[in-house]
């Protein structure tokens, strides 16, 4: 997994952030650490649905992503 | 084509004085941020440029969610949407927290009002947005190359408009999104229906020819306007949500039913508001959660329990106050495409705050100073998402949140206060491009004060703006004396934008038992109405009957005159001026209806008075003050100097004819074009085998007098225009029933729209950059001295317009030490006293901006005044900085 899929990754851009765990500079594409724990994004989520490799659907009636944040959204259930 | 260093060599920098010698002259004044504050610097000069989708999906899957609901009550639940599903994001070390998007220099587009741009080039729409002129000023604009713009796509992040950085897993979702918005849009709704006003077509070729540069009705449809903090400040949320539920009960079933739609909006945004604070504070305790350092821990405390705080009620101290007043500043550039949002006269706003703090030991000089600091960094890392065009082009990647010190009190005296002598020095510790500064300057304001404005000014960061308050103040009472405005509210003016003289109002906060009258715009956009109007492109139409000569299409109809007299020639020109103005004046107040109907603002709503107390918004009239539409023009010196050559040579000493002028107009006086060289300003340019052919004729026009040189011959020609424009503006009626006047700023639009025209009858090369501002001299053509220069500006009362322009370029050598900075006060006063309105300055040697632009690494903080602006000048396009580097460079005042 990648430090941008990580519940500790802090994005100051599209290309980086830091660890909320130790303040390193890390980039968003490298691979994560030992310490890696999921973030809450939709392709976690129970209510999301992959329909393409890139898009899927959210309660199957809504157009979501898989890659999209969920940690503020009241409908995200750990799948 | 391009050409070895050695022709581009800029061999003729044009001094007033002595050119300079030896090694290149840094900055007089340089101080340093703290260690908190630079440690955040550092890291937003590693930061790029981003964009997030997050705000646009939860917007749109709400909005399609409730179709057929009211539509300001669906618009402001999909505002609530977003943000309340904002990813939440705190970065170590700051004091004050929350932006726009979930980085550090985030951003996100706005579908709902314009999708074209984003759009795959390939991709129909975008062919047809192209078609339609909307996207014209894009294929003209260049972006800067370094700094924090994305440039190219690299790996999983894809670049859009030259500056923006998307995940690359984003896209697709983006072009959904944009796709569910086609034929939805403010673009596209305003689109269908400016085709009713007659003549439309002749707005389409406007818009091609590049004459304007953009639709401001929906593009950028709020902006260039001062907040007012008031209702935050004295009520806080809780106290909003009470109004709004009160003013719900009052108005539910009786007549006038959109009062209630308009709480209701209100109330529900402030909900989304309210959730949105809240996950920040919870985001802070996640990260004390994980926090070893002691001091850090507790700071990410102090953040939580004042977020909480202030998800409910009104500040308590200074820290919460700029919290609060942050927080409200960025939930309205959340609500729309918007530039030039201006805090004002904020240290006014916040001193009570910050006195009781002081009184009572709880603030220091010091720690007020990083609070500040901070608060510099936030408003840096503001982007607004935007097409090439306007985001390049117009803005050069500025936001022109303008704060303004100095002024008058509500009472008459000189509103200057300890306070803005510390944000003064906070611009000089962290000197950074937001919030500009513009100094009301006032014959009442302490010498100390302006002492430190002088400071300021010398870091060389072109900050503070030096501003006429009688001539703003005068202005403001001829422009809306209708709607009630007396002399006492005249004092709350300030800028908005770059240099847009706002209305405003004051505000009676009661803190600690006491009544504090706090000045805050009044007045809502004044980004909207005609913006720009390339004026030496109007009348290279002139000279070509109506053509656009780069495209070979037809703009205007063809007026057939021979322009046998001088007369004739100026008349025609204001026929086609005329007809522009009347043109995108009508169709800009399509868009902006279609704006004010589908998308209104439901935030700068609530806060500008009296939105909250009638039930209108602004699209509306709810505010106090609602004359700010406009007419901006861009090129005016170079058009002023272009008549002047005309004149003497065509038709008073007849050296040659129109028809030789024209011609050598199309051989570019023999030079290559600035396109082909790839340098934009007169002084860099390279000459084809044909020169000679062309050389007597150029000699001429460029002989001719030049505006800025106090010589009666051009600037009788300059008092003409400027007397005729602002009159005739008021022949326009803007959507809400009320005259355009006058607006005079360039910001960056006098790059591409140069860029688009041929060489000029003054003797400017085709391609090249316009005078920037409105009174600045042409590069090198103000040989008189600065006083001269001030002679020319102020041959007509500035107060005929929102605003006048004056960019000087002055060596640190000139006004080095105590004596350089009374001299350089003295100088300043000089001016103003004349009636001018407005000046700025670069402190700075030319040599240094050459070598920046050959080295850029050496010089990411480097920042130069464009226009109302200020900008890293990594981050200009080439076009700008090749016109910086031209300015006269005055060594002598």
């Amino acid at each position: 997994m990648k430090h941008i899929d990580c519940k500790y990754y802090l994005p100051v851009d599209a290309f980086k952030g830091l660890c909320k765990r130790d303040k390193n500079n890390i980039a968003a594409d490298d691979e994560s650490c030992e310490h890696f724990e999921k973030a809450q994004k939709c392709k976690h989520c129970f209510n999301f649905q992959l329909t393409t490799d890139d898009m899927g659907n959210c309660m199957k009636k809504y157009d979501a992503y898989p890659q999209l944040n969920a940690l503020t959204c009241t409908d995200f259930h750990w799948n | 084509m391009s050409f070895p260093d050695e022709f581009l060599e800029c061999s003729a920098i044009n001094y007033y004085g002595n050119a300079p010698q030896g090694h290149i002259l840094e900055r007089e004044i340089v101080k340093n941020p703290t260690q908190r504050v630079e440690k955040i610097r550092n890291q937003y000069f590693e930061t790029k440029s981003s964009a997030s989708i997050e705000f646009p999906y939860w917007y749109t899957r709400k909005w399609e969610e409730l179709e057929g609901e009211v539509p300001i009550v669906r618009r402001a639940e999909a505002l609530k949407t977003g943000f309340e599903h904002l990813t939440p994001v705190i970065y170590p070390g700051e004091l004050l927290v929350m932006g726009k998007a979930n980085y550090l220099r985030g951003s996100y587009p706005m579908p709902w009002l314009s999708e074209a741009f984003f759009l795959a080039k390939e991709d129909e729409m975008y062919k047809e947005a192209l078609e339609a002129g909307k996207v014209s000023s894009d294929e003209v604009t260049t972006m800067g190359q370094g700094g924090g713009n994305v440039t190219k796509s690299i790996g999983n992040v894809i670049s859009i408009a030259g500056k923006f950085g998307m995940r690359k897993e984003e896209m697709p979702m983006l072009l959904r999104i944009a796709k569910k918005w086609h034929n939805k849009s403010v673009d596209d709704i305003g689109h269908k229906y400016e085709q009713l006003v007659p003549g439309y077509s002749t707005k389409e070729e406007i818009m091609r020819a590049v004459i304007c540069m953009f639709d401001s009705g929906y593009t950028l449809p709020q902006g260039r306007e001062v907040m007012n903090y008031y209702y935050p400040l004295q009520y806080g949320i809780n106290g909003i949500l009470k109004i709004c539920k009160e003013k719900i009960d009052a108005s539910a079933g009786y007549p006038n039913m959109d009062r209630k739609y308009f709480y209701k909006s209100i109330e529900t945004v402030l909900l989304g508001i309210q959730k949105w604070i809240k996950n920040h504070a919870d985001e802070a305790r996640f990260m004390a959660s994980l926090e070893k350092d002691n001091n850090q821990l507790h700071e990410y405390l102090d953040i939580a329990e004042r977020l909480d705080w202030l998800s409910h009620n009104p500040p308590r101290d200074f820290h919460d106050a700029l919290q609060l007043t942050w927080i409200f500043h960025v939930a309205v550039l959340n609500e729309d495409a918007i530039s030039g949002l201006s805090p004002g006269r904020l240290g006014q706003v916040l001193y009570p705050y910050w006195k009781q703090d002081m009184d009572e030991g709880k603030l220091d000089k010091e720690k007020t100073i990083e609070l500040l600091e901070t608060m510099r960094m936030k408003f840096t890392q503001l982007d607004c998402f935007a097409s090439m065009g306007v985001v390049g082009g117009v803005l050069s990647g500025n936001t022109f949140n303008n704060l303004c010190v100095g002024g008058l009190t509500k009472d008459g005296n000189s509103a200057a206060n300890e306070l803005e002598i510390l944000i003064m020095e906070s611009s000089i510790t962290c000197d950074t491009p937001q919030p500009t500064l513009s100094l009301l300057y006032d014959e009442k304001l302490p010498e100390e004060f302006l002492l430190k404005g002088i400071e300021t000014t010398k870091v060389g960061t072109g900050y503070p703006a030096w501003v006429n308050n009688r001539v703003a103040m005068e202005f403001i009472m001829e422009n809306f004396k209708n709607e009630g405005m007396e002399m006492e509210e005249a004092r709350a003016w300030s800028i908005g934008g770059c240099l847009e003289t706002s209305a405003g109002s004051w505000m009676p906060l009661e803190f600690n038992g006491e009544i504090h009258y706090i000045p805050g715009g009044s007045a809502p956009a004044t980004s909207v109405g005609v913006h720009f109007i390339s004026v030496p492109k109007v009348l290279e139409a002139v000279l070509y009957n109506g053509i656009d000569r780069r495209t070979g299409r037809r703009v205007y109809p063809a007026h057939g005159k021979k322009l046998s007299t001088y007369e004739e020639l100026w008349e025609t020109f204001k026929e086609y001026f005329s007809l522009t103005v009347e043109v995108l004046t009508l169709t800009n107040n399509i868009q902006h209806d279609i704006w004010g109907k589908i998308s209104p603002s439901i935030v700068n709503s609530m806060l500008k008075p009296d939105c909250l107390e009638t039930g209108k918004d602004i699209s509306h009239k709810g505010s106090r003050y609602n004359r700010t539409f406009n007419v901006e023009v861009c090129g005016g010196v170079n058009l002023v100097n272009s008549l002047a050559s005309v004149k003497k040579n065509v038709y008073v000493e007849k050296n040659f004819s129109l028809a030789n002028l024209k011609d050598a107009i199309d051989s570019n006086f023999g030079y290559f074009t600035a396109q082909e060289t790839g340098s934009y300003s007169l002084i860099e340019q390279k000459r084809t085998e044909k020169y000679e052919d062309w050389l007597k004729i150029h000699s001429q026009c460029l002989d001719a007098p030049k505006y800025g040189n106090d010589e009666s011959f051009v600037d009788n020609i300059f008092r003409d225009w400027q007397i005729w424009f602002s009159k005739m503006c008021e022949n326009y009626l803007s959507l809400y029933n009320e005259p355009l006047y006058s607006c005079q700023i360039s910001v960056s639009t006098h790059a591409p729209m140069g860029a688009v025209t041929l060489a000029t009858p003054d003797g400017r090369l085709s391609g090249t950059t316009f005078a920037d501002g409105s009174v600045s001299a042409y590069p090198g053509t103000d040989q008189n001295g600065p006083y001269a220069l001030f002679n020319s500006a102020t041959c007509y009362n500035h107060a005929l317009s929102q605003n006048s322009q004056l960019n000087m370029k002055i060596h640190p050598s000139v006004v080095a030490g105590r004596e350089g900075s009374k001299k350089f006060l003295e100088m300043i006063k000089a001016y103003l006293r004349k009636g001018a309105f407005h000046a700025q300055f670069n402190i700075v040697d030319s040599r240094m901006l050459k070598d920046a632009q050959n080295n850029p690494d050496n010089y990411r903080g480097l920042m130069v005044r464009v226009a109302g602006f200020t900008q890293y000048w990594v981050e200009l396009g080439k076009q700008i900085q090749d016109e910086v580097i031209a300015r006269t460079e005055y060594e002598e005042i």
